[in-house]
């Protein structure tokens, strides 16, 4: 599958820093997306420190060996998502560790939505109210729950959905990264056909702007960083009360055997090299 | 514009018209249409539009809802169908429905408490005590599990059932479909269903399934006993307990 990607944050027309951060692995082709809480600027201490712990344990998971042991597994999963889930538990401890030793970063905490592309097998892996869409035949299709209470109440069926949209309660997380010592991480594997869109995305960005026109904008804007900067600049133009960060991903065709050898097209890998994106 | 009728025997005993909010069936007088019978909960059932068509729900009753001859928990409801809640009935007339087109359901809405925070575990247990308390639809918590079930009725497959246990089930051709259709011509991805948090979506692939007979034009609801068809299989969605 060729894989061509493209990200932004955005401080949004409301808040005076960004606590959201996010990291693009080319070479990977690993995606990671964290909205940090926690004021006094901890937020931004604690979305970054979940992005640089999963990304260095997914790039040489040697160097932190024993963190393969995080978490629970199940055996049917690849090693890739096996990884990526230790990788989030191990954000989890690192975070919760940290404001341990430091009492000014006391309740700061993260969400984390990361996705990791091996082939056609999508790996994602999930805490907090950031969202995963995968946009297929035109269909956007949420990939990830919310872990916050409205997002539950609607689970129960207290709350209908358009309910949870209007509630005064949606910031109220029921999961997040650092708040405790041990976490549960949501991981699901998926199959990745030809032109599906994946699109990362914190709650700056569902909160202003709707399903339909997310879905809208995919498909109408091929590069994948003007797709993110036109949907950050929607949320923006609605009040952009929030920071706003959003990662495309673009799944391209296949290969098409012999005819792409004569061409030369197919064979050619782009060289992705390390690290892109930030905070 | 629909009406739902209720009756008692052959004799109508209250009528009111469906429109934007739901409406409340029970024994409490509070109720659109109060029922006066000890068989029936105080807040029986609830009848309402959600994306053009008419559905009831059962709100956890004791002696339950049913539909014609069917026990339902959620069924989407036609013109001239019966809903009996002990010895009344409600006739549905739904002659007149005005389909709402999809995209208008789902609407972004500016954050109200500004600071996210997180709850521990106390405190979310009791929160959502509290929230179960007050609201008054609470049958998910009350410990039935519901396992939403593809059944094959018509059409070739390699399975007659599917449990959909994963967030996005994929129905065609293809290797990595959940439900594999069988046979020349078919597509590779001929549908999909989505689990969100209030339910299960089906949204076409490379065709367009109908539900309940209806074309659909972008995602849809699905509920108990709805019937999807798509490239030339035929499946009843239900709940199983």
């Amino acid at each position: 599958m060729r894989i061509v990607s493209g990200g932004v944050t955005d401080l949004g027309r409301v808040r005076t820093n960004n606590e959201d951060c996010f990291r693009i692995v080319e070479s990977l082709n690993l995606f990671v997306l964290a909205d940090g809480m926690g004021g006094e600027a901890h937020g931004e201490v604690a979305s970054a420190l979940a992005v640089e712990t999963i990304v260095k344990f997914c790039m040489e998971p040697e160097a932190d060996a024993g963190a393969t042991l995080l978490g629970n597994s199940e055996p049917s999963w690849t090693e890739k998502t096996k990884r990526l889930t230790s990788a989030v538990h191990l954000a989890n401890k690192n975070i919760y560790e940290s404001a341990e030793a430091h009492p000014e970063q006391h309740g700061m905490g993260a969400t984390l939505t990361a996705a990791w592309i091996d082939g056609s097998k999508l790996s994602i892996a999930h805490v907090g109210d950031s969202r995963a869409y995968l946009l297929r035949s035109g269909n956007l299709q949420q990939l990830t729950s919310d872990h916050s209470l409205v997002a539950e109440q609607v689970r129960r069926g207290i709350l209908t959905a358009a309910e949870a949209e209007e509630s005064e309660m949606q910031s109220v997380l029921l999961r997040a990264l650092g708040a405790l010592p041990d976490i549960e991480v949501d991981t699901d594997e998926h199959t990745l056909f030809a032109r599906d869109i994946l699109m990362l995305c914190c709650d700056g960005l569902t909160r202003m702007v709707t399903e339909p026109e997310i879905a809208g904008t995919l498909q109408a804007e091929i590069d994948p960083t003007r797709a993110a900067e036109k949907l950050i600049a929607l949320a923006n133009e609605r009040g952009g009360v929030d920071n706003i960060t959003v990662i495309v991903v673009r799944v391209g065709a296949e290969s098409r055997g012999w005819f792409s050898w004569l061409f030369g097209g197919g064979r050619k890998k782009a060289a992705g090299n390390g690290v892109a994106g930030g905070s | 514009m629909a009406k739902l009728s209720l009756m008692f025997e052959e004799k109508t005993v209250k009528e009111v018209p469906v429109g934007n909010r739901p409406v409340s069936i029970g024994r409490s007088p509070d109720n659109d249409l109060p029922v006066d019978n000890l068989a029936v909960s105080n807040y029986h059932a609830r009848v309402y539009f959600e994306g053009g068509r008419l559905v009831v729900e059962d709100l956890d009753s004791l002696n339950g809802t049913f539909v014609n001859d069917l026990r339902v928990e959620r069924a989407t409801l036609h013109d001239g169908d019966s809903i009996w809640i002990g010895k009344h009935h409600i006739k549905v007339d739904a002659s007149g429905d005005a389909p709402v087109p999809w995209d208008t359901g789902r609407k972004a809405s500016a954050p109200r408490i500004n600071e996210t925070m997180v709850l521990d575990t106390k405190a979310r247990r009791e929160m959502l005590q509290q929230a179960a308390a007050t609201g008054e639809r609470v049958q998910f918590a009350s410990g039935r599990l519901k396992v939403p079930t593809l059944i094959v009725v018509g059409g070739r497959t390699d399975q007659k059932e599917y449990m959909l246990t994963n967030k996005l089930t994929v129905i065609g051709k293809s290797a990595m479909a959940t439900v594999k259709v069988k046979g020349w011509f078919k597509p590779p991805m001929a549908a999909q269903i989505n689990q969100r948090d209030d339910g299960y979506y089906i949204g076409p692939g490379d065709k367009m399934p109908t539900v309940n007979g209806a074309a659909i034009t972008g995602p849809v609801r699905l509920n108990d006993g709805d019937v999807i068809e798509v490239s030339g299989v035929r499946m009843n969605f239900v709940f199983r307990e």
